[in-house]
């Protein structure tokens, strides 16, 4: 029973010698000694004195259970009914719980009655609200987290459509079909509200050890996508579910940011696929699943004929040059007609593919030079910058400008996914006449520190002119003599 | 009667211009080995009169607010024509101002000039000198940049640690609790209105006790020459007048130099709220204190470590001004001059210890060290006699420190 609330996890080790969890294993064996235990602690409680309290209310922020709290009586280890078979709840896992905290007792959730008089068996009860299957999950968190006037009370902005989210997304419709099929069978396996959120001790999503906190959020759900054996088989539009999306992004640029800069506004899985509906994106919406964060790029993109031509062969959108989860930062040397650019791979002059035309290769070569000639003015400014920096100039304002030039080259870059030169230049044409402008002050600092030298050479030769002529004017001075 | 006799003769009535050509053509300055260091007050009024000069230049651009001061130096080096030159010359001037002055007040010493009845020039010379440290003070965070406002935050904050007065000088000298705006308009005030009224008053009454008492003989000259009677002298004007001026403009074109090769750095604008940046340090000729407080143990027996440095400096201070009153024989002299190379060496040892743990214009700092060092080597030559073994120590530092100087210098063109 113990081993049961503790979540002993049987496990195996999988193809990159990474321990996981045998999902299958550990659910069968949860729900086979929940009824168990039900049965053993409903005999037990029969003969309980009657005036003990259940329910009693515990002090909000108490970390410790009073001894005479009345569940604890047999879902304590040690409570005076407790058996090896009664289920446990840690009292650590209790008192952490954002429930528990906001002052919801056990009877919040799971139902019955909270005082002895009024107990009934928690199988008769029609008030105890019993978790036979994974079925069942998402209608019990639902009881609360679905009611507008219930959330109302604790966190009037929370949502409570995640259950009706749930049931449209892949777990969710997983869940259902095995609930519909000829012979009814709960999936054990897939995901419900406390796959991801646990069970008890559930911590808000805003706390940073929260499995769904954004830095977390990933690891969580790889506790199944990364397990090779329970994807085994299974499929998604026909498509075999793969197992190595976590160890990809891991290595992306989000990952990165996310996991070592710590930058929580890079996306994990539930950005991009959803959470409570969580879907891979179908190929027509890629694009709006990048645009959440690159709007400008994505309305960019949603204007052009490449993207009528991605959908009408079957790419998706983004993801064809940029990938799904390996997204590596972008490097200018995508761009062009480079055996290493992207653009060559359909518009490739020789085996062009899905009627790719030489124009665009054509603009792709050309954008791609014009963006090289803006790096190389800003790299020329900036040298020049630094080189009058060195010297002592005051080029403080070329070297805030020269930022409008990055600024252009980012946007320029942006403007790329419009696919048409016109925009791209505009940008470019902007940077180069702010490296341009920055250049010329910087050389005239330049030229300012050699007129400065100049003139300082030239006003120390009257300087010194005078004080030679001074010298040898005192020398003709009578000397000096005792002045009677 | 030609033109130039008549205007003469109209300035001549209302002016009565005889008696100061008359004064002018009987004064006479003593002549001997030393005489090269009198030429260091002239050459300090030079430069007050630069800074005088290019402070006004610049009070007509600077504005001393929190918000515009920072922009209105950049405007003054970036915008203003010659306005870099203006501001490096009033920076530039400034220090060397401060140097001299250190050398007028060290010569002073050593030729002893401060003796009866010139004990009043040298107590108001002392007080001149704290007035243009006062202004290096008030100067330094008028800018408002990163490195002067922290360094004028600790500054104050070292006024604030006097016993007894301290919190109140503190409060005066902020104008609050906190560096802010308050604090930059109080030493705007200080350093263009206070300060130039009390500096005034004060060069009169010095430069005229100079004028009344005449040019100080050291004991050693007089001796040399065989009595007072026998020193030669030069007239003031034009023979000492002259030799003044190749002074003048031997600092001018200094000056000059310094400020197109190292011009004045501006710094980044200060941000209050920002922790305090690393390398934070005062001008120079503060450095050697605030090295030495910096370097004083937390505690020293019950006191507090920086109170007790702080009210040594003081005492030092007290003991330089009050020189002459303390100066009663052969036996103190030897005390005082004993505490006088001490203090030389503390000043060095400290200075080129603060200077040498920041990290940027390192070249330049050891230049300038080198030229520091050689300054007061060169400064007791006209004290000793010629081939004898203290002499001839003097040319062999002198001679080490100006190849070095050499080295340093080419490492830094090259």
């Amino acid at each position: 029973m113990i081993a049961f609330m503790k979540m002993t996890k049987p496990r195996v080790t999988n193809n990159d010698g990474r321990s996981v969890i045998r999902r299958s294993s550990i659910v069968i064996r949860r729900w086979s000694r929940l009824v168990i235990g039900l049965g053993l602690s409903v005999a037990a409680v029969a003969s309980l004195p009657a005036e003990t309290l259940w329910g009693q209310p515990v002090d909000e922020g108490q970390s410790v259970l009073p001894a005479d709290y009345s569940c604890s009586i047999c879902h304590r280890k040690g409570g005076e009914l407790w058996s090896e078979t009664t289920p446990v709840v840690e009292e650590k896992d209790l008192v952490d719980d954002i429930h528990w905290q906001k002052g919801l007792r056990c009877h919040d959730c799971h139902g019955g009655s909270p005082t002895l008089d009024q107990f009934k068996n928690h199988r008769d009860d029609p008030d105890f609200r019993l978790l036979s299957s994974p079925a069942d999950i998402p209608s019990f968190c639902g009881h609360c987290h679905s009611s507008i006037e219930t959330m109302r009370k604790y966190n009037p902005s929370a949502r409570t459509d995640q259950e009706a989210e749930y049931w449209t997304s892949g777990h969710g419709r997983r869940l259902k079909a095995s609930l519909e099929g000829e012979n009814p069978q709960p999936d054990q396996v897939v995901a419900t509200c406390t796959s991801c959120h646990g069970r008890h001790g559930i911590l808000a999503v805003n706390n940073v050890n929260s499995p769904v906190y954004p830095t977390r959020i990933a690891e969580t759900c790889s506790g199944c996508h990364s397990n090779e054996q329970l994807m085994a088989g299974r499929t998604y539009n026909n498509h075999p579910l793969r197992h190595d999306q976590f160890q990809l992004w891991r290595q992306s640029v989000h990952g990165r940011a996310l996991l070592e800069e710590g930058d929580l506004s890079a996306p994990a899985c539930n950005d991009c696929h959803g959470n409570h509906g969580a879907m891979p994106p179908g190929v027509d919406s890629v694009a709006n699943a990048c645009g959440t964060c690159h709007g400008k790029i994505a309305n960019l993109f949603a204007q052009t004929r490449m993207r009528h031509k991605f959908e009408e062969v079957g790419l998706p959108g983004c993801a064809t040059c940029h990938g799904n989860h390996l997204i590596v930062h972008p490097e200018d040397e995508m761009l062009g007609m480079e055996s290493s650019a992207f653009c060559f791979n359909c518009h490739n002059p020789e085996n062009p593919k899905y009627g790719a035309t030489l124009v665009g290769a054509a603009t792709a070569g050309t954008m791609r030079d014009r963006l090289e000639q803006l790096k190389e003015a800003i790299k020329a400014a900036e040298s020049k910058v630094r080189e009058a920096e060195l010297l002592g100039m005051e080029v403080r304002g070329p070297r805030f400008d020269l930022r409008q030039a990055f600024d252009s080259l980012t946007n320029a870059r942006t403007q790329v996914h419009s696919f048409k030169p016109a925009p791209m230049e505009a940008a470019l044409n902007e940077g180069l006449t702010v490296t341009s402008d920055v250049l010329r002050r910087a050389e005239a600092a330049l030229r300012e520190y050699s007129y400065r030298r100049l003139w300082l050479a030239a006003s120390l030769v009257p300087i010194l002119l005078v004080v030679i002529l001074l010298v040898l004017y005192i020398r003709t001075l009578p000397p000096a003599t005792t002045h009677s | 009667v030609n033109r130039s006799n008549r205007v003469q003769f109209f300035l001549q009535e209302r002016l009565g211009l005889d008696a100061l050509r008359g004064l002018a053509s009987k004064k006479r300055v003593p002549f001997h080995r030393s005489t090269h260091f009198y030429y260091l007050g002239g050459m300090a009024l030079f430069l007050l009169l630069v800074q005088i000069v290019t402070g006004i230049l610049l009070s007509l651009y600077y504005k001393p607010s929190p918000d515009q001061a920072f922009e209105s130096v950049r405007a003054i080096v970036t915008e203003v024509d010659f306005g870099w030159l203006i501001r490096s010359a009033h920076s530039w001037s400034a220090n060397l101002l401060v140097a001299v002055l250190l050398l007028h007040l060290l010569t002073t010493y050593m030729m002893r000039a401060y003796r009866r009845p010139r004990e009043m020039t040298w107590l108001t010379g002392v007080l001149l000198l704290g007035l243009f440290m006062a202004f290096g003070f008030s100067g330094y965070l008028l800018p408002w940049n990163e490195l002067a406002f922290f360094a004028t935050r600790v500054g104050t904050a070292i006024v604030g640690r006097v016993p007894l007065v301290g919190e109140q000088l503190l409060l005066l000298a902020r104008g609050g609790e906190n560096v802010t705006g308050d604090t930059l308009a109080r030493f705007y005030a200080l350093h263009v209105v206070i300060l130039p009224l009390l500096t005034i008053g004060l060069l009169a009454v010095h430069l005229f006790l100079v004028q009344k008492h005449g040019m100080s003989v050291p004991d050693r000259e007089r001796q040399r020459l065989g009595g007072g009677e026998r020193v030669p002298s030069i007239p003031f004007v034009p023979d000492f007048l002259l030799r003044d001026m190749v002074g003048w403009y031997l600092a001018l074109a200094l000056l000059a130099a310094l400020a197109a090769l190292f011009p004045w750095e501006l710094g980044e604008k200060a941000d209050p709220f920002a922790s305090a940046p690393e390398g934070i340090k005062p001008e120079w000729y503060f450095l050697f204190m605030f090295q030495a407080l910096k370097l004083l143990p937390a505690h020293l027996g019950p006191f507090e470590g920086e109170v007790v440095g702080i009210m040594a400096f003081g005492l030092a201070g007290m003991v330089v001004l009050l020189v002459p009153f303390v100066d009663w024989g052969p036996r103190t002299r030897g005390v005082l001059n004993a505490l006088a190379v001490l203090a030389i060496v503390f000043f060095i040892v400290m200075t080129a210890w603060g200077w040498f743990s920041a990290e940027t214009e390192v070249g330049l700092r050891i230049i300038l060290g080198i030229l520091l060092a050689l300054i007061v080597l060169v400064l007791p030559l006209p004290f000793t006699d010629p081939r004898t073994t203290s002499r001839r120590t003097l040319y062999t530092l002198l001679t080490l420190g100006g190849l070095l100087l050499v080295a340093a210098a080419a490492r830094e063109l090259l």
